[in-house]
């Protein structure tokens, strides 16, 4: 016991930081570039993971619950797709606002219409799948605005003195994501129907969002790696189907699926499908312009 | 004290709130309506008038199940936004996570196991004899939940070897303590060292490290008590740990047992002499790729002494004396947080332990120690190579001979969920522990070897494990 309160002790001499920006961490770099566009100057983003970092799968390095230990608000995407590493991290982090149930705790999937939930009984002979829906949600723009909308709300519920600059910030992000869709339009128009082969199921929501006909994917199930049966089966559906695209994202092995591509008679493109996948890519507005590009010029 | 600690877990979040000065934001209250914002100065008469409040609601509701606080994220439909629309997302439960892991095994060894941890494999060996069959190493029952909004728990049952079920783990973890701490307590594996705290689905080896068994105990140092850790804050990660633990003597070797087992470390004495350890764990990530994981730990303890089995049955030689032991250990790893290059990575962990014995009646008491090291490769996404070699004895005591160990692994991992795993190792055990005028034999001289073919299979939602 006079341990605990010589630590007690300690902890009480530590000097606080003095009142500034409001600390927001998240799992993946898109959500923090979204929570910068609401938050503006009155938010510190910093995110866990890395753009060009396949967000399944992250280290739980313990240097990232320092990060936490300090954040007013915790953003993930939800849907089981940070349970590998966030968990530990978030206890870890002694910080009793970010731990869930908490204000500081935003599962940015809540008001998400969520793709590919399991209409029937699901088991991990399907892979690693995700029992409650698809979590790969954050590109299209209707998604985004919802981000966008939920990180706005919460941040006024955590700091009512900025609520009208948050509103403010949604408006002109709102006004800007139509602006973009406006500009965006003919190359979504350009690539609306196109035939695609992913490595892994995460294009869902961008498949329909643009139009894209996914004939099949790499991974034979979720999470396990590509076998050649699988593959010969999926090379003869794509010369069947004519395939044009194969869309890899930027942290898989290409080695497979430029293979793939090759004798599927289709063009292999990486793409990135995180903020930060590449240096230039710096927010959300890039990220999505950057996949259009090379869609629509890979067709 | 104990008022104070009660005081603490169920106080309300904002107590030692880093970030605002006082009255800046209410973070954790219910949200004021968008507009009423800035009510700055008088939040602080607030908050406290609030706490008095429910102070009194507390003090007339005693004996009535307490309410909880505000806390809770409010539903996103206040403010005027659009309310989500209802979504599908399957069957909610608030059933703890429930896992089951299974280790199986068919192996050979040229005789039995020495420094035999808990959860080895056992296939029936007999002293002189080669053994040759199936085991089931483990089976393990995990269940984990949120506890309430102070406190998150988890439960791990284990049935080694088909022999019964024991408590492996079992407690409660703080969530919502303010200045950085957290508190455990119940049943649990201390922090000492690194592998100690990992259960056996997380070690790269079929076996545990040599040193487990010869100074923390066949299963490893856990058992009833309580952990109290704080998080410093300075600009990286440093973690300092106190625990004290209530720890049982192993049980006595049974009859026709000619070996004695290793001198326990601790669970000797009264039952009021607890073990006490303190720990400290510092990381510092080199770039994206590297990181560095250093730990050091001590712990005293009272020993039960040494079991010499007999054939009139066993004698204790050298009981109830004070134990302390003192550890280091050091976690490196590569590997990129991008794979496109590849799924390599390297992780190199070494750990050692070093024990001081007082004297005793009959046995002098000294410095033995041990340490292992341990290189894991991956060289293919589902491919990870090991090499681990091991020394016991250095130096040798009156209660610890010296032995050398050499073991390998190849794992294939099938999925998150599934690995074989091909493990063996070749032992040299030179000599036993000696005391003067006394006829011991904690090991067995000579040269063995073991090899397994180990079977992995994880089924439901297991919790994530920590760096």
């Amino acid at each position: 016991m006079r341990r605990f309160a010589l630590l007690a002790a300690l902890a009480l001499c530590v000097p606080r930081p003095a009142a500034a920006a409001l600390r927001v961490v998240s799992s993946i770099p898109t959500l923090g570039s979204l929570a910068k566009e609401v938050g503006g100057d009155r938010v510190e983003v910093e995110s866990l993971a890395k753009g060009y970092q396949d967000p399944h799968f992250v280290e739980p390095k313990p240097s990232l619950m320092l990060l936490l230990n300090r954040a007013d608000l915790l953003l993930y995407v939800g849907l089981e797709l940070e349970i590998g590493w966030l968990p530990p991290l978030v206890l870890g982090s002694r910080n009793p606002k970010i731990q869930t149930g908490e204000l500081g705790n935003l599962d940015c999937s809540r008001a998400i219409p969520v793709l590919d939930v399991p209409t029937t009984k699901v088991d991990r002979s399907m892979g690693d799948i995700h029992p409650q829906g698809n979590p790969h949600y954050w590109l299209p723009p209707s998604n985004a605005r919802i981000i966008a909308r939920e990180i706005a709300l919460r941040l006024s519920q955590i700091d009512p003195g900025g609520a009208a600059t948050y509103q403010k910030n949604l408006a002109a992000f709102n006004a800007r994501v139509d602006a973009a869709v406006k500009k965006w339009q003919p190359m979504v128009d350009k690539v609306r129907g196109a035939k695609v082969v992913t490595y892994h199921k995460s294009w869902t929501y961008m498949s329909q969002w643009l139009g894209l006909q996914e004939i099949g994917y790499l991974e034979p199930k979720p999470g396990i790696p590509p076998d050649p049966d699988h593959l010969f089966r999926l090379i003869q559906a794509m010369r069947a189907e004519h395939v044009q695209l194969v869309l890899v994202e930027d942290f898989y092995n290409l080695n497979t699926a430029r293979l793939v591509a090759e004798k599927g008679s289709a063009k292999l493109l990486d793409l990135p499908t995180d903020v930060g996948a590449k240096p230039q890519i710096k927010d959300w507005f890039i990220l999505v312009e950057t996949i259009l590009k090379q869609l629509s010029s890979a067709i | 004290m104990l008022m104070l600690l009660l005081a603490l877990i169920a106080a309300p979040a904002q107590a030692g709130q880093p970030a605002g000065g006082p009255g800046t934001r209410a973070d954790t209250g219910p949200p004021a309506p968008a507009g009423s914002a800035d009510a700055g100065q008088d939040d602080e008469a607030l908050r406290r008038e609030l706490e008095k409040a429910l102070g009194r609601d507390a003090a007339a509701a005693a004996g009535q199940t307490s309410s909880a606080p505000p806390t809770q994220a409010p539903a996103s439909a206040t403010s005027g936004a659009a309310p989500p629309a209802p979504l599908f997302r399957g069957a909610q439960s608030l059933n703890p996570d429930i896992s089951v892991i299974l280790d199986a095994e068919a192996g050979y060894q040229r005789r039995p196991l020495q420094f035999l941890n808990g959860d080895d494999p056992v296939l029936r060996g007999e002293e002189g004899k080669k053994a040759l069959g199936f085991a089931v190493q483990e089976v393990e029952l995990a269940f984990s939940a949120i506890v309430d909004p102070y406190f998150r728990g988890d439960v791990f049952l284990t049935i080694p070897n088909l022999t019964g079920l024991e408590v492996e783990e079992a407690f409660a973890t703080s969530t919502s303590l303010p200045w950085n701490l957290q508190l455990k307590g119940g049943s649990f594996r201390s922090a000492f060292g690194r592998q100690n705290g990992q259960h056996l689905h997380m070690q790269d080896f079929t076996r545990r490290p040599l040193i487990n068994a010869a100074f923390l105990g066949a299963d490893g140092l856990r058992g009833p008590g309580a952990q109290v850790s704080w998080l410093a804050p300075l600009p990286f990660y440093l973690t300092l740990y106190a625990e004290a633990f209530s720890l049982g003597a192993p049980e006595e070797p049974g009859p026709g047992t000619t070996l004695a087992p290793p001198v326990a470390s601790f669970g000797g004495g009264e039952p009021h002499d607890l073990t006490y350890t303190a720990e400290a764990k510092a990381f510092f990530p080199f770039g994206d790729a590297w990181s560095v994981y250093l730990g050091l730990n001590g712990a005293t303890g009272v020993s039960p002494g040494l079991f010499q089995p007999t054939d009139t049955g066993v004698v204790v030689l050298g009981a109830n004396r004070r134990s302390y032991l003192v550890g280091a250990d050091l976690y490196v790893k590569w590997k990129p947080p991008n794979v496109a290059a590849g799924y390599n990575s390297v992780a190199w962990q070494t750990e050692a332990i070093w024990r001081h014995l007082d004297d005793a009646e009959g046995v002098p008491g000294g410095w033995d120690g041990g340490l292992y090291s341990q290189v894991v490769l991956q060289v293919a996404r589902r491919w990870f190579l090991g090499l681990r070699g091991d020394v016991l004895g250095i130096p040798t005591s009156s209660s610890l001979g010296q032995t050398l160990r050499g073991s390998a692994s190849v794992t294939f991992q099938m999925s998150e969920f599934a690995r074989v795993r091909a493990y063996v190792e070749a032992e040299h055990a030179a000599s036993g522990p000696s005391i003067p005028g006394v006829s011991l034999a904690a090991v067995q001289p000579g040269d063995a070897v073991a090899a397994f073919l180990q079977l992995e299979i994880s089924m439901g939602a297991h919790g994530a494990h920590p760096f």
